[in-house]
């Protein structure tokens, strides 16, 4: 697209500007390029997700729908304009003490909407701020926090900002460390900055699920297109044209090689400048395809005589897990209640407001990755495995991270940009349209499920037998980890004797399927809580009551037969929502005996677990704290923060370790070639294995500083301009540091901590300690149903949560509070269908108007293993929520959902169903 | 590269002028909603994009024989405050309302609803159970149209080359009366309807309903009036067998297509559902008014 540049003159967070510009260019594209203003953030480009709110003489407009030739003497105002005389505004004040920002992507968005809504009304209500944010779409935070943020500019209540003292850190509602750059513009996302004279790139991608195809040549396309410096192919990769997760599994390549496997699969990218790389359109590209039927589903890939997508893959099985503990057969088959049942559900995607971005530059013989990413230590060696250069010449550098969800643990942008700029020695950037991100960056894994389980007439639970599919999609990528996740919980977090449980997964055509908050298990705990219900409800019990009654407890072996030492909380979360499930129960009850119109009311219940680190291997953390010749002290942390406010709770670990205030300790994170391998931003392990990590630096410097001070254990640390003064009792030492021999980073004093999560590898049938630790958790839902329409609302969640002991419990509540509104859209909406929903429209995320009251409840049972007794939380939010939906539905009307998402029509049919066996 | 003509008259005759003269492909930028997402996908390459937020025959609300004549590139938000639409026509109101988010209604006109001819479009068929009329402009004079006859298929409008339409015109509102408009979506906003429902009914001095009509929307490649439905209302007061009626004949004229927002029998059930409702809703305001 391209048109007559004319001037149009407006007036830009208070100052005349005149900006040449194409008069339909978008303003937020406007804004970005041409302005620098890049605090106005780009997510759908379609008006789905108003992450580029701006305020138009007052009113709020997506800037991406806004043809700049229509701003023309008016007034705009972007995130930028909030703040005034360096002063942010009591609503940013407000945002940065709630804890409203996690990633932030959505932030800028949720700032002009609310800041819109108070200029026309300074005392809005609660229902009037939900209709005010409604056409934000925000992917962390559950919308929770953010309403609370700005109920707190009308009303402002309470100290939330506590400042904590020395050793008072861990535990604090302490705001984010690093949160005021969110809430003014200045953080820098991966689509944000990008060397000046970088070129751009753009992946031509297959419209085909399955083809053959054959290249070029490009003369005519260079001919036509003077700005476009070069197509990359296969061909130019220079090292190994494969990636993928595990380190001796290599099986996706960057570009395709003569055949495309799904649609979305990268064939070539053009390299050049923004005008040609984007305005070649991908018919115009010289690929000539020849499509072969797609191997679509579990059934198409299983079925005798499917395709096989790899030849290294017999049957298109990617592999096979299996735990087997006891005789599960024999001890169903002498159980007094058996139930059964099948479940399925379907791909979902991460939806992060953040498409995948960023830029590459080569420096000799090195290269150096900005982009959003989970995982940059993983990032770097796959980045030099595809150059084929050292890992050390690969740097990478993180960018604010606007979502990731397990969706950036896999390389997107990454091997493109490094390979263009390697190969041409120019910087490289790439943007991700959201389009391009839905298409081929990884889904949840599809799945169908079979299980089994029995129990004793007064409801102990005695064998269950599992057995579940896995669409892979094209590729391996977090395949593995699944099948193993699986079924390792998929008794879910009960004391069954008896378990044999196998999970597959398997290729098809589709996009590979990959991380996904909590790898399979929130599949699996949709069938194993239905069937406790299903128990519960045969033998006349309470369904809480049902699995109070068979919780893993400390003592006990779980289906691994890994006996649980410590921090099993589950009890003490299922008493916790006792009081709220004998209301909820009693209010649905006396609702539906008076309804006489179409809504239905009822309550669920289910609960989780869920291993803390990588399954059964190694995932160790190392962090360093450094203090440098002038007294500052700075955290090196390599622990990716994706929102989840890992940068805030490493340094609350490290204050408290070093025993020093939070404010003293300051923060380098991500950049590999400053901070150590802390692992990946996954597997809910950042807070534990890293939190330790963090820990053990803190009290290594501590030690250290305590022996050259030659002082006692209770001894006071201060940092002062280039000095250490360590008070003990009466006596006071003082050190100068700017005599002390430079040991890291410049640092004249380096504490060093590493944690690995003890855990034993699994044998031949599944059996051994794969996680040191487990989450626990347990949630209600109370929900309406229309009857007629088959629509679900969910009124109500209730959410116990096992978390050993909550760093900050602010930030917990937030992981939470985000991780109940995926489970929500998982249980009624989501479902990510190649082709068809590949936009945030046709892909319904929950937004502020489906989120439900949610009330959250911390239960810190600790984990002697982690600090402070901390463990993680991040995957177990998500896990319970849609089967206590689900159970809430049953209640309500007697259906039983087997299959997410729970649409209208879906449930609709259900509701028909049960009537007619009811009959 | 073809380069792409922008052009922001402020008359509706240079607008017709520029129009007639254009070659290649036109279109119209009102509120840019729809267009934008269609350029940024490349889904249509225009050689002129003809701005009519300049000419001010199109940007006014004004009263009109008892009835309102609606600028065609009103927004949403500027029509959610205009309180005598409001009062007169609220299920009309409430349709538009429902088009996008907060942002999108800021920018999104009724006009542009009505000619982007999604058979979604969730003004269309409250604007057609009110009796509204387009009025359209061209190079052979203005005429005005029922709004039914204006959408033809997805993304197909009656209007010749040259020609736009310039306003909509919500008749006088009789005594008694009242609309609304439902619109079915599996979440709670910011979504395309699975099925609209608009309804518009009159109810005579003894209660019973003497005027009705009935639209559907996202049912059929555009929105439907259906005739049928009405009829089963008029002459009756609106009792739960007539509603039942008016469900199986909203139900039956529903031809929907499978897609991932629900099945096809799904689709018509809801028909029948949202149709009743809406019913009941307008028989509200009609005993109110």
């Amino acid at each position: 697209m391209s048109g007559l540049e004319r001037e149009i003159a407006f007036t830009l967070n208070g100052k005349a500007t005149v900006t040449a510009a194409d008069p339909v260019r978008r303003l937020a594209d406007v804004l970005r390029r041409d302005l620098g203003l890049t605090g106005t953030k780009i997510g759908c480009d379609a008006g789905d997700c108003g992450a580029c709110t701006v305020l138009l003489d007052g009113a709020q407009v997506c800037a991406c729908m806004t043809p700049v030739a229509q701003v023309a003497g008016r007034e705009v105002v972007t995130v930028e304009g909030l703040a005034a005389g360096g002063k942010l505004s009591a609503l940013q004040e407000a945002f940065h003490l709630h804890g409203a920002a996690q990633c932030g992507i959505c932030t800028p968005g949720m700032l002009m909407a609310a800041a819109s809504l108070l200029r026309r009304n300074e005392a809005p209500d609660e229902g009037e701020i939900r209709d005010a944010l409604g056409g934000v779409l925000c992917r962390c935070t559950g919308y929770s926090k953010i309403v609370e943020a700005v109920m707190g500019v009308v009303s402002p209540g309470g100290n939330l900002l506590k400042d904590p003292g020395v050793g008072e850190a861990v535990g604090a509602r302490v705001p984010k460390t690093d949160g005021l750059a969110l809430l003014d513009g200045g953080a820098i996302f991966g689509a944000d900055r990008a060397p000046e004279d970088a070129l751009w790139l753009r992946a031509v991608r297959s419209p085909h699920a399955s083809a053959t195809f054959t290249l070029g040549p490009f003369d005519n396309l260079h001919a036509k297109w003077p700005g476009l410096v070069k197509v990359l192919t296969a061909a130019d990769v220079t090292g190994n044209n494969g990636f993928g997760i595990y380190p001796d599994i290599k099986d996706q390549p960057v570009l395709a090689v003569g055949e495309v496997r799904f649609r979305g699969e990268a064939v070539v990218a053009l390299v050049g400048d923004y005008g040609a790389v984007h305005g070649i359109r991908d018919e115009d590209v010289p690929i000539a395809y020849e499509p072969r039927v797609p191997v679509v589903g579990l059934d198409a890939a299983l079925g005798a005589g499917a395709r096989q997508l790899h030849q290294a893959y017999p049957g298109n099985i990617l592999a096979h897990g299996l735990v087997k503990k006891g005789d599960a057969a024999a001890a169903l088959a002498a159980s007094d209640i058996v139930v059964e049942g099948a479940f399925e559900t379907g791909f979902v995607e991460h939806a992060y407001i953040e498409p995948e971005a960023g830029w590459a530059r080569r420096r000799g013989g090195r290269i150096e990755v900005a982009s959003s990413t989970q995982s940059p230590y993983m990032d770097r060696d796959e980045v030099a495995q595809i150059i084929g250069i050292a890992p050390d010449a690969v740097r990478i550098i993180p960018t604010a991270c606007g979502g990731g969800f397990g969706g950036k643990l896999d390389i997107a942008v990454q091997p493109l940009v490094a390979l263009a700029a390697w190969v041409l020695d120019r910087p490289v950037r790439c943007t991700y349209t959201r389009i391009e991100s839905m298409a081929s960056t990884t889904k949840r894994h599809p799945s169908r499920i079979k299980a089994r389980f029995g129990c004793t007439q007064d409801g102990l639970l005695t064998a269950h037998t599992f057995d579940g599919d896995f669409d892979t999609g094209a590729y391996v990528s977090w395949g593995l980890t699944v099948k193993d996740r699986v079924p390792v919980h998929s008794t879910g977090p009960y004391h069954v004797p008896a378990v044999l449980a196998n999970a597959r997964g398997v290729f098809t055509n589709a996009p590979p399927s990959g991380a996904f908050r909590g790898f399979g298990v929130p599949q699996a705990s949709i069938a194993h809580e239905a069937l406790m219900d299903g128990m519960a409800e045969r033998i006349g019990m309470d369904p809480l009551e049902f699995r109070h009654k068979n919780v893993i407890r400390t003592g006990q072996a779980t289906a691994t037969g890994q006996v649980l030492e410590a921090s099993c909380g589950l009890a003490a979360c299922l008493d916790e929502l006792r009081p709220h499930w004998r209301k909820a129960r009693a209010d649905s009850a006396a609702f539906n005996a008076r309804a006489n119109g179409a809504a239905r009311r009822g309550a669920g219940i289910a609960c989780c677990w869920y291993g803390c680190g990588n399954t059964s291997m190694s995932n160790p953390s190392t962090m360093h704290v450094g203090v440098a010749p002038d007294g500052a002290v700075t955290l090196y942390s390599g622990a990716q923060d994706i929102g989840q406010g890992t940068n805030t709770t490493m340094v609350q670990c490290v204050a408290d370790a070093l025993g020093i205030e939070m404010s003293g300790v300051g923060l380098v994170w991500g950049d590999t070639g400053l901070t150590a391998d802390a692992g990946k931003s996954s597997a809910s392990r950042q807070a534990y294995v890293s939190g330790n990590a963090a820990k053990r630096a803190g009290e290594d410097l501590r030690r250290q500083i305590l022996r050259l001070a030659n002082v006692g254990e209770d001894a006071r640390i201060e940092f002062g301009s280039g000095r250490l003064i360590v008070r003990d009792g009466d006596a006071v030492r003082e050190i100068g540091l700017s005599t002390l021999t430079p040991l890291r980073a410049g640092d004249v004093l380096v504490g060093e901590g590493t944690f690995d999560p003890p855990t034993s590898p699994l044998d031949g049938n599944g059996q051994g300690a794969p996680y040191a630790t487990y989450g626990f958790a347990a949630q209600m839902a109370e929900v309406e149903v229309d009857m007629e329409l088959g629509l679900v609302r969910v009124r109500r969640v209730v959410a116990a949560h096992d978390v050993g002991r909550a760093i900050n419990p602010t930030q917990v509540e937030g992981q939470i509070q985000g991780g109940i509104a995926q489970g929500l859209g998982f249980a009624l909406m989501e479902e990510f269908i190649p082709g068809r929903t590949e936009n945030l429209h046709d892909y319904l995320i929950p937004t502020i108007g489906d989120m439900p009251e949610i009330e959250v409840i911390l239960v810190e049972d600790p984990e002697p293993t982690g600090p402070w007794g901390a463990k993680g939380v991040g995957e177990h939010a998500l896990i319970p929520t849609a089967p206590a939906i689900f159970g809430a539905i049953y209640a309500a009307t007697g259906a039983r959902m087997t299959r997410a998402p729970a649409m209208p029509d879906r449930v609709r049919a259900a509701i028909l169903a049960a009537k007619e066996g009811a009959a | 590269m073809e380069q792409m003509r922008y052009e922001a008259p402020d008359t509706v005759d240079a607008a017709v002028a520029l129009l007639v003269g254009a070659g290649g492909e036109t279109r119209i930028l009102a509120g840019g909603t729809d267009l934008l997402v269609q350029l940024r996908a490349e889904w249509i390459e225009p050689d002129l994009i003809l701005d009519v937020k300049k000419i001010p025959e199109l940007t006014e609300i004004s009263k009109e024989n008892g009835g309102f004549r609606i600028g065609a590139a009103v927004t949403g938000a500027e029509l959610g405050e205009h309180l005598g639409v409001k009062k007169a026509w609220p299920g009309v109101v409430e349709a538009v309302e429902l088009i996008g988010s907060v942002q999108i209604q800021s920018r999104a006109t009724m006009g542009g609803n009505l000619c982007n001819a999604s058979p979604a479009a969730d003004s269309v068929p409250a604007l057609i159970a009110a009796g509204a009329t387009a009025a359209i402009a061209g190079p052979n004079g203005r005429r005005e149209i029922p709004v039914e006859d204006v959408g033809t298929g997805p993304g197909r409008t009656c209007l010749a080359k040259g020609e736009i339409v310039t306003s909509i015109f919500l008749p006088s509102r009789p005594a008694h009366s009242g609309d609304a408009y439902l619109r079915f979506i599996p979440r709670t906003e910011m979504d395309i309807a699975v099925v609209g429902a608009g309804v518009s009914l009159t109810l005579d001095g003894g209660g019973k309903c003497s005027a009705a009509r009935v639209a559907l929307g996202a049912v059929a490649e555009r929105a439907l009036l259906v005739d049928a439905a009405a009829r089963a209302l008029i002459g009756t007061p609106v009792d739960d067998a007539a509603l039942d009626n008016l469900a199986k004949a909203a139900s039956a004229a529903a031809r929907p297509i499978d897609d991932k927002r629900g099945t096809k029998e799904y689709r018509i059930k809801v028909s029948g559902v949202l149709a009743r409702r809406a019913a009941q809703a307008a028989l509200e305001r009609a005993r109110q008014s």
